[in-house]
């Protein structure tokens, strides 16, 4: 699902990340580790085509980063679902209209945007609130808005950036539940966290560690001590 | 794909309400940028059709050279009565000039000495025409003009002096100043109206960037927006026009009083049509840029 040779990306004179490669297979529940500025967000910005590639190669999704013309990025988009700690939706607009976005610049047909959208809003517990605007919404209640974003479109692989950061212990499990479904379900989910809690309720998923944009081994602290949520 | 079309255009209409406050305010900015241009197009437009037209009177004086045979002046005369624009004609033959120049200054001075025999004056026509609104008066006179000093015997023509250097002036004017001026304001116009444009789409920056995260193309993107810069543009140069034209109504009479007797008109059909166009161009271009960024 994500191969990356020797990856390297700077900001000036920074190296935010150096040298990484990795290999993720379909289906992998991954969890990127590091403290804040180790270089978790840059390496998923770029597997997502936000930022370019300037050094290595990376293929994401069967497209190859380095050769990717930029018409080419909303295509690789569209087989990827993006979570973000800050939400990232229309505070003004519906749990509708948020979640259906996703299907409507794909250019579906209206009646299956509506069979699919309201089949995600049901399953994330929001059918009450379809129609309220995403801003009268609590923090728990707008990230399973962005979830339910990034499902509805049944993509190839997750890309969650802390999604639980601004949430509170108790919503962070049951989001965690709603990402192990979708992950029983053959959705390879690339996580981003730096909560041991967190960690701890996906026993069996891959643990990766940045340390100043370099991989290494995660500190025993991360993988110790594993118990089910 | 044209039902897609149409429904993003309905989406950019549509999404005008999202951020009211920022769009009022957008159409204000714009509007007020259209008046500014408008009335300086009202301005030119105005001051173009006095200096050009004088009030819709010209008048040429046609001088025959003294020995030119009365009966071929004469039929010149009746000729020129088929000129098309042609309010009035007054003709003087050389012993008509005569008597009345003998008339006007026989208070003044003897001129006694001023018989047939030493009468200096040649035959002479004074031709008044009306200018229709729309002709292209230096064109026009300059056409009229030539073709009156071909005629046969003819020694020169004079066309009223101060309405040929008004107008001469105001052509040179325009050639090398008022053109520039336009071409200043509009970049104004285009600067003010453009950053309003690009400030206001800020506040839908979120948007965009979410958009582009799950998958949306450029088109799909951009087509909503170029419509709200459009409609932004359109509409508020439709509102600067309507406000100028009320304006115009109230003050049309304001320098109608002699010696200027100048009514004021509104801009023609074509001028407002550049105006909101324009205006509509620059709504949709500083979307696009916006967005580009």
């Amino acid at each position: 699902m994500i191969r990356l040779n020797r990856l390297s990306y700077n900001f000036g004179s920074n190296w935010a990340l150096k040298d990484i490669s990795l290999h993720i297979q379909k289906g992998e529940f991954i969890f990127l580790t590091g403290h804040s500025g180790a270089g978790k967000t840059t390496l998923m910005r770029l597997l997502y085509g936000a930022l370019p590639l300037t050094r290595g190669q990376a293929s994401v999704a069967g497209y190859d980063l380095h050769d990717i013309k930029r018409g080419q990025i909303p295509m690789l988009r569209r087989e990827l679902g993006v979570v973000f700690q800050d939400f990232k939706i229309l505070p003004n607009r519906s749990v509708y209209e948020n979640v259906s976005l996703a299907l409507t610049v794909r250019s579906m047909p209206k009646a299956v945007v509506d069979k699919r959208v309201r089949a995600i809003i049901r399953a994330l517990g929001l059918e009450k609130k379809s129609y309220s605007k995403c801003s009268s919404l609590s923090g728990g209640e707008q990230q399973r808005v962005a979830i339910a974003r990034a499902m509805v479109v049944n993509p190839k692989l997750i890309i969650a950036d802390e999604p639980t950061g601004n949430l509170d212990f108790e919503l962070s499990l049951h989001l965690m539940d709603v990402f192990k479904q979708f992950h029983t379900h053959g959705t390879t989910v690339v996580m981003a966290t730096h909560s041991r809690e967190i960690l701890r309720c996906v026993p069996d998923a891959r643990i990766i560690h940045l340390e100043d944009g370099q991989l290494s081994e995660p500190p025993e602290y991360l993988t110790s001590e594993l118990c089910p949520c | 794909m044209l039902a897609l079309f149409f429904r993003l255009i309905g989406r950019g209409i549509r999404d005008l309400g999202l951020h009211p406050w920022a769009n009022i305010f957008t159409l204000v900015a714009v509007t007020m940028v259209s008046i500014m241009a408008g009335l300086f197009m009202l301005t030119l437009h105005n001051v173009n059709q006095e200096l050009l037209k004088s009030k819709g009177q010209v008048e040429i004086q046609i001088f025959w050279t003294a020995n030119t045979p009365a009966e071929d002046y004469e039929k010149q005369w009746s000729d020129l009565h088929n000129i098309e624009g042609l309010k009035d004609i007054r003709t003087f033959t050389p012993e008509n000039a005569l008597k009345q120049l003998s008339e006007a200054l026989s208070d003044t001075d003897d001129f006694s000495w001023l018989n047939e025999s030493r009468n200096p004056l040649p035959p002479t026509a004074l031709l008044s025409f009306s200018v229709e609104p729309g002709v292209e008066n230096e064109r026009w006179a300059a056409d009229l003009l030539h073709d009156l000093k071909a005629l046969p015997f003819v020694d020169k023509v004079h066309y009223n002096p101060l309405q040929i250097d008004l107008a001469r002036g105001w052509i040179s004017l325009t050639q090398s100043i008022v053109w520039p001026i336009i071409g200043f304001l509009g970049l104004i116009v285009a600067l003010v109206v453009g950053n309003t444009m690009r400030l206001s789409l800020m506040t839908r920056k979120d948007e965009i960037e979410i958009l582009y995260l799950v998958g949306a193309k450029q088109w799909f993107i951009r087509l909503p927006l170029l419509t709200g810069g459009a409609l932004l543009g359109l509409i508020g140069s439709s509102a600067a026009l309507g406000i100028l034209y009320a304006a115009q109504q109230f003050f049309s009479d304001i320098l109608n009083f002699p010696p200027l007797f100048m009514k004021l008109t509104f801009l023609p059909p074509e001028q407002c049509l550049i105006l909101a166009g324009t205006v509509t161009l620059i709504g949709m271009l500083s979307s696009f840029v916006a967005v580009k960024n």
